[in-house]
């Protein structure tokens, strides 16, 4: 009897040190999370709610607001495909070249964001490789929106594909083998099977990758040009709302990433706890018959 | 199938707040000018650019449309060279626009085209010190004794830091003989006081007056005059030097952007007007020192008279001091090593 | 629909997994592949299926050349080890499947797919299942959706790859029982892969033995287990007593006992191994002949259908041994008492070389 209370203790940490833990972790998240959350809203409202909508509905606001949504209504759809044929490739398939293919494909990871911008600049600039050509056809990329579409895209690539690589490589490829069996072709087997079973990598990388490509600010930067009103997103427009001064405006246009930032977690986490309940089903009743 | 059908939904939504916003934004205009300036113009060219248009429109009958950027003068240039389609460019100093010509962008006699050197107004750097200049600033000297903390922005990238350094510098010259060598220890115990460098004169401002970093800030004089009234009449103090620079911030047409689009004639008048009457009396009301003599008249009392010294006087003109000073491996660089 | 498999050899890096395999599956046979881990039959398997291509050979369907065609156009029903049934789809879907990915134009209506299914769930048993998930059923369960998943398509020949692999004991040796009655209602041409001999030789109507990436044997599950052609065999399937010893003038002399052996086949011979099955010994108190030896009984296990006894011999070496529960009363033997071993057959291979007597 002594002994299997005293066993039952080996496996649980002592009651004062899970209580430090969960005080560390709640002031961590606390003055890293939410003080500055909410201080964001609380300066944007500080001069009254009718300030915070003019802010809001301000011309140039709303442009940010519209080249933001271009900008990930491209980039995301962009690096779904992208990212779940690389992950598709990668899992299901054996082919030489494939480190070499992961290892691209993690490459804006390890890029600093302004270097990103900085590698568009040096090819899409007027002094740059495709520099005379786009000039000539009279193609404008960077200080326009495809060149902030561009470094969207290019920093928001991985997610999805890293997000669906593991997963699919941990589901195998016995289904998709069994559908070809049964007669299904390859795009059947792919749309039937494997999609189906990806589904939640998918949804949350999805979610990263708009969180990502809407909060872009180092390399959309480089590239922008920040004409007002015509070539900001989102974030940068808070910088310059900023320099000049209006802070609550510019906290205003904060809230809204803020907000939006809230919403991707709680996404995210609708997303994870309907795969939990998912999984919790499928370990349902095993065992023989 | 599930996926589709989410897909689906989502683009919808996305597509009805683009529509609803889209109509914002498409103004019809029968010309679009784009004027790339420096940092603090801002509210200079916003009430500017309204009365433009509207004296244009009367004028002529024709809509214009004129977009802003602003950003640190350096960096604004090298926008333009990689491609920013500036229709005009109104910089901190002439060496930021002397780097378009390279690329022929403009032709080399951009200066002279028009008055004053292309300078419609003029600028100086002055100081800005908390209420009741707690730590007693009152000229140059006092910006190297230690315990000051003195704000400015990045000599490499803000055109403003460069007139800031300059003035420093011309001030050395002037107490020690003409002695570069002093002058030069000079302005490596002024950096010594510097904890942080923003990009942009803005940025300098706002780290000095909303973080409340520093005991000083170097800036550009119309900059400590907008600071006090936006953020803060009682907080802040000017301190004019005894002597400084005189900045002369150019403006010019773009002519390969301008041909190519077929703007020139609306941007040399969106420039000229900058000379005129009205622009002068916007340029001053927004404390920039108007060249335009009746003008200049009217305002005098607004500006703190200091002894102004030229760059050509001193440093024998801006393609020298820049080689000198700003270059990469130039004096700056040598003196200036951050964090020590 | 028969199978040919022809001069068949597949490496994986430099390693040959199956070397120069041949063997044919007749026409509505059972056949059992059969081997240790990596003896290359589930490879072999999955180069029939056309999941993985073979290096050299062919394989052949009905005498049709098969080898270039790929997984669709084989038409094979094949079962996995871990049932690979789609995990999202409900088991009625599962086993539509194959029917919905059918083109356009070949295409069975709605109505008929429900039928066929239907058909089907109530050959494995299932249809009261037909709206669950896989993940909603047991193992058992699985595998059978899987298989009726296989035979929705019809296919001309049927693989399964160790189908029963992943269940416990009871719940395989039910279903191999059902695996056998199945194939005898709808007879067609199967393959499965093994490593359990038990199943192979139950289940089987012929096997094929296959070690090291070769066949060591094929027959029936009777020839193969009573007449088994090397040593590989013998120790494989069911348990195997070996005598050391060295041949001379006709016989095989281990420690004091002599064997005799046929003498054309061992001429040559120097050392040779006899390899005995357990029940393969007579045993007696008192020695009746000279072909006996003498034991001392080290243990006794008498829980199942026949007595199994450890023995060591004179020259210390253990034996295992099972005699008949009657005959082993009727000897009354217990633990430290000597006994008279008698090997009533036995075969005889020369260490280390081929052929056997």
């Amino acid at each position: 009897m002594r002994n299997g209370i005293r066993r039952n203790q080996a496996l649980f940490d002592p009651p004062w040190a899970r209580a430090g833990i969960l005080l560390a972790v709640a002031v961590f998240v606390t003055l890293f999370l939410v003080v500055p959350l909410a201080l964001v809203f609380w300066q944007a409202l500080e001069k009254g709610f009718g300030e915070y909508f003019a802010a809001i509905a301000d011309p140039a606001t709303l442009a940010a607001v519209r080249l933001t949504l271009i900008a990930a209504g491209v980039a995301v759809p962009l690096n779904l495909v992208f990212g779940v044929a690389a992950a598709w490739a990668v899992a299901k398939f054996e082919f030489r070249g494939k480190g070499f293919l992961i290892t691209l494909i993690d490459l804006p990871f390890s890029v600093s964001p302004v270097m990103s911008g900085l590698i568009f600049v040096l090819l899409f600039g007027a002094q740059g490789w495709f520099g005379p050509w786009l000039a000539a056809h009279d193609i404008k990329v960077i200080f326009a929106v495809p060149g902030i579409v561009l470094a969207t895209v290019f920093v928001t690539f991985p997610f999805v594909a890293r997000e669906l690589i593991p997963l699919m490589q941990a589901q195998g490829k016995d289904e998709e083998e069994a559908a070809l069996t049964l007669g299904a072709s390859g795009w059947q087997s792919f749309w039937r099977v494997t999609l189906p079973n990806a589904k939640w990598g998918l949804l949350y990388g999805v979610l990263l990758c708009n969180a990502r490509a809407m909060g872009e600010f180092g390399a959309v930067s480089v590239v922008s040009g920040h004409i007002r009103g015509l070539t900001n997103t989102m974030p940068l427009h808070v910088e310059i709302l900023y320099n000049e001064y209006n802070f609550a405006g510019a906290f205003a246009v904060a809230s809204l990433l803020a907000l939006l930032a809230v919403v991707t977690l709680v996404a995210k986490k609708a997303v994870e706890w309907k795969y939990a309940a998912e999984l919790k089903a499928a370990k349902g009743r095993e065992g023989g018959q | 199938m599930k996926i589709a059908k989410h897909l689906v939904r989502f683009i919808s939504a996305a597509a009805a707040v683009v529509g609803l916003v889209a109509p914002v934004t498409a103004q019809a205009a029968d010309f679009v000018l784009l004027n790339v300036s420096y940092d603090p113009t801002r509210e200079l060219y916003h009430e500017f650019n309204q009365e433009f248009i509207q004296q244009w429109k009367q004028k002529t009958g024709q809509n214009v449309l004129v977009n802003q950027s602003h950003a640190g003068s350096g960096k604004q240039a090298r926008g333009v060279v990689d491609g920013l389609e500036a229709d005009v460019v109104t910089l901190a100093l002439a060496y930021d626009i002397d780097v378009l010509v390279a690329p022929g962008l403009i032709p080399a006699n951009w200066q002279t085209r028009l008055p004053n050197n292309s300078s419609p107004y003029t600028s100086t750097i002055v100081f800005l010190v908390r209420k009741g200049n707690p730590k007693k600033i009152k000229d140059w000297n006092d910006l190297v004794k230690p315990g000051v903390s003195v704000i400015t922005p990045n000599p490499k990238t803000s055109g403003g830091a460069r007139w800031n350094y300059l003035a420093a510098w011309g001030y050395a010259l002037d107490h020690n003989n003409d002695d570069a060598g002093k002058a030069r220890e000079f302005v490596t115990a002024l950096f010594k006081n510097v904890p942080v460098l923003d990009s942009g004169a803005r940025g300098s401002t706002t780290t000095f007056t909303k973080r409340g970093i520093g005991d000083v800030l170097l800036a550009w004089e119309n900059e400590a005059f907008l600071a006090i009234n936006e953020l803060g009449p009682g907080e802040f103090e000017i301190v004019a030097p005894s002597e400084s620079i005189l900045a002369e911030p150019p403006v010019t047409v773009v002519d390969k952007v301008v041909d190519k689009r077929g703007t020139r004639s609306i941007a040399q008048a969106y420039l000229e007007y900058l000379y005129s009457e009205r622009g002068q009396e916007l340029a001053a009301k927004y404390f920039y020192r108007p060249r335009l003599k009746e003008v200049a008249k009217k305002h005098e009392k607004q500006f703190p008279k200091i002894d102004l010294f030229t760059i050509d006087e001193k440093f024998g003109g801006w393609n020298v001091a820049q080689k000198t000073h700003f270059a990469d491996g130039g004096i700056f660089d040598q003196i200036y090593v951050p964090g020590k | 629909m028969s199978i040919e498999v022809r001069n068949i050899s597949k490496k994986f890096g430099g390693f040959a997994v199956i070397n120069d395999v041949s063997f044919t599956a007749g026409t509505g046979e059972l056949l059992a592949l059969l081997g240790p881990s990596g003896s290359g039959k589930t490879t072999l398997l999955r180069v029939i299926a056309g999941l993985e291509t073979a290096d050299a050979g062919a394989v052949l369907f009905h005498g049709e050349d098969a080898t270039d065609a790929g997984v669709r156009e084989r038409r094979v029903g094949f079962v996995f080890q871990h049932y690979a049934l789609f995990r999202h789809m409900t088991v009625f879907e599962n086993v539509a499947f194959g029917l919905k990915v059918r083109p356009r134009k070949v295409r069975p209506a709605k109505a008929e797919i429900a039928e066929k299914v239907g058909q089907l769930l109530r050959l494995v048993q299932l249809e009261r299942f037909a709206g669950h998930f896989p993940s909603q059923l047991s193992g058992g369960q699985r595998q059978r959706v899987a298989l009726a998943r296989a035979l929705a398509v019809e296919p001309k020949v049927l693989l399964l790859d160790e189908p029963f692999g992943a269940l416990d004991a009871k719940v395989r040796r039910d279903l191999r029982q059902w695996l056998r009655r199945l194939h005898d209602e709808l007879h067609i041409t199967s393959v499965f892969v093994t490593h359990d001999q038990e199943e192979a030789l139950e289940v089987a109507d012929r096997v094929v033995v296959m070690n090291n990436g070769g066949i060591e044997q094929e027959g029936t599950p009777d020839e193969i287990y009573h007449r088994p052609a090397s040593p590989f065999m013998y120790e494989f399937l069911g348990n195997v007593n070996l005598f050391h010893g060295r041949v001379e003038d006709g016989n095989l002399h281990v420690g004091a006992l002599a064997l005799p052996v046929p003498p054309d086949a061992s001429a040559g011979w120097r050392n040779a191994c006899a390899y005995i099955r357990p029940h393969q010994f007579g045993l007696s108190r008192q020695r009746k002949g000279s072909n006996q030896f003498r034991a001392r009984v080290e243990s006794i296990n008498q829980a199942g259908p026949v007595a199994r006894l450890m023995l060591v011999t004179e020259w210390a070496s253990t034996l295992n041994v099972e005699v008949p529960n009657a005959e082993f009363l009727a000897l009354a033997l217990a633990r430290g008492e000597d006994v008279f071993v008698e090997p009533r057959e036995l075969k005889v291979f020369p260490s280390g070389g081929t052929g056997g007597a």
